[in-house]
C-alpha cells in the first residue's frame, strides 16, 4: 500500500534527507507533498489526502507545536498520524505533544532505519527487508 | 564559558556532525585555527526558556559545499547553490543547538529554538570571534570550524 506523505520543515535540506531516508527505509510511497511550515501544512491538508506526516517544531509563520494544537483543535490528528522530527524537542515539550496526539518523536539527528522503525509501527505495516 | 560547557559543546558537536554529515569532527585549539583567504559564513540562532542566549557556527565558505553534500548524501561538485549551503548549515546548526541546550540544561529544560540566520563575516568580524573566550575550534575533516555560545539562566 502507498502512502501519501507530507513533510513539513522550513528547511529544504531536512525535507530531502527525510524523502531519501523513506526511500532508503523502502516505504511505499503514493505522493510526497511538502511544506515549509504548519500554516502551508494546513493547506496541503485541505486540498489534498494525505496518510502520515512528518514535522519539524522550530519554523517561522507557524511552529510544528501550534500547527499540532490547530489538528488537535479540530480532531485531525486523531485519524492522521503525526511524527515529529525535531532538534529541539525537550521532554516536557515532546510530552505535550504526545498529550496533543502526536504518534511518535525522532530526534535529529536520525537514520533511515529510525524512520522505517515509526512508519511500521504508525502505519502497522510489515519491515521491507 | 566553563570548562564543563566547553567540553559539553565539544562533545555535542564532534557527535552530531558525526551522525548528520558523515565527518570527523576534533576540537582544536582557537590558535591551531588559520582564517587563510576565503570568506567565512556564520550561522547564528538564538534560544529562550530555561537558558536563553544563541549559538553559532563558522565556516569557511569553501567548506558549506562538503557539508551539504555529506548532510544530503550526493556529491560537493552539485552542490553550488547557494540557498542549499545555506539552508545545510543552518540544519546542521540547528541540530547541534539542540543538542548542546538539553547537554548544558538537563533534558528537562524547557526551552524554544529561533530560525537560523546567516551572515558572511568581513576580518574584523571574524578577528574578534577568535579573540572571544566563549569560541570554541574544531576541524571537520580537517577543515576549521568554529562554534560561538553566549547563554545564560533564567
Amino acid at each position: 500500500m502507498a502512502f501519501n506523505i507530507l513533510l513539513v520543515d522550513d528547511s529544504l535540506t531536512v525535507r530531502a534527507v527525510i524523502a531519501k531516508a523513506l526511500q532508503l527505509a523502502g516505504v511505499d510511497i503514493g505522493n510526497l507533498y511538502e511544506a515549509g511550515n504548519g500554516a502551508e501544512a494546513l493547506e496541503v491538508l485541505d486540498q489534498e489526502w494525505v496518510d502520515l506526516v512528518f514535522a519539524d517544531i522550530s519554523m517561522p509563520v507557524m511552529t510544528g507545536e501550534e500547527f499540532v494544537e490547530r489538528l488537535h483543535e479540530s480532531g485531525t490528528i486523531e485519524d492522521l498520524p503525526v511524527v515529529i522530527v525535531s532538534s529541539a524537542g525537550s521532554e516536557p515539550k515532546i510530552q505535550r505533544l504526545k498529550e496533543l496526539g502526536i504518534r511518535d518523536y525522532i530526534h535529529k539527528p536520525f537514520t533511515p532505519e529510525q524512520i522505517r522503525e515509526v512508519v511500521d509501527t504508525v502505519m502497522g505495516v510489515t519491515s521491507h527487508d | 564559558m566553563t570548562e564543563r560547557t566547553r567540553e559539553a559543546v565539544a562533545n555535542t558537536f564532534v557527535d552530531v556532525v558525526e551522525k548528520l554529515t558523515f565527518m570527523f569532527g576534533e576540537q582544536v585549539s582557537i590558535d591551531d585555527v588559520a582564517p587563510g583567504t576565503d570568506p567565512w559564513v556564520e550561522a547564528r540562532m538564538s534560544f529562550t526558556g530555561d537558558v536563553q542566549g544563541s549559538l553559532a557556527v563558522i565556516v569557511p565558505q569553501e567548506l558549506q559545499p562538503d557539508i551539504a553534500a555529506n548532510i544530503l548524501g550526493i556529491g560537493a561538485e552539485a552542490m553550488q547553490k547557494p540557498e542549499v549551503l545555506d539552508d545545510a548549515l543552518r540544519e546542521m546548526l540547528n541540530v547541534i543547538c539542540g543538542h548542546v541546550i538539553r547537554a548544558i540544561a538537563g533534558p528537562s529544560s524547557r526551552f524554544d529554538l529561533i530560525t537560523p540566520v546567516n551572515v558572511e563575516l568581513d576580518d574584523d568580524e571574524l578577528k574578534t570571534l577568535m579573540a572571544d573566550p566563549d569560541t570554541t575550534a574544531y576541524l571537520l575533516d580537517d577543515e576549521p570550524v568554529l562554534m560561538n555560545l553566549k547563554f545564560e539562566r533564567s
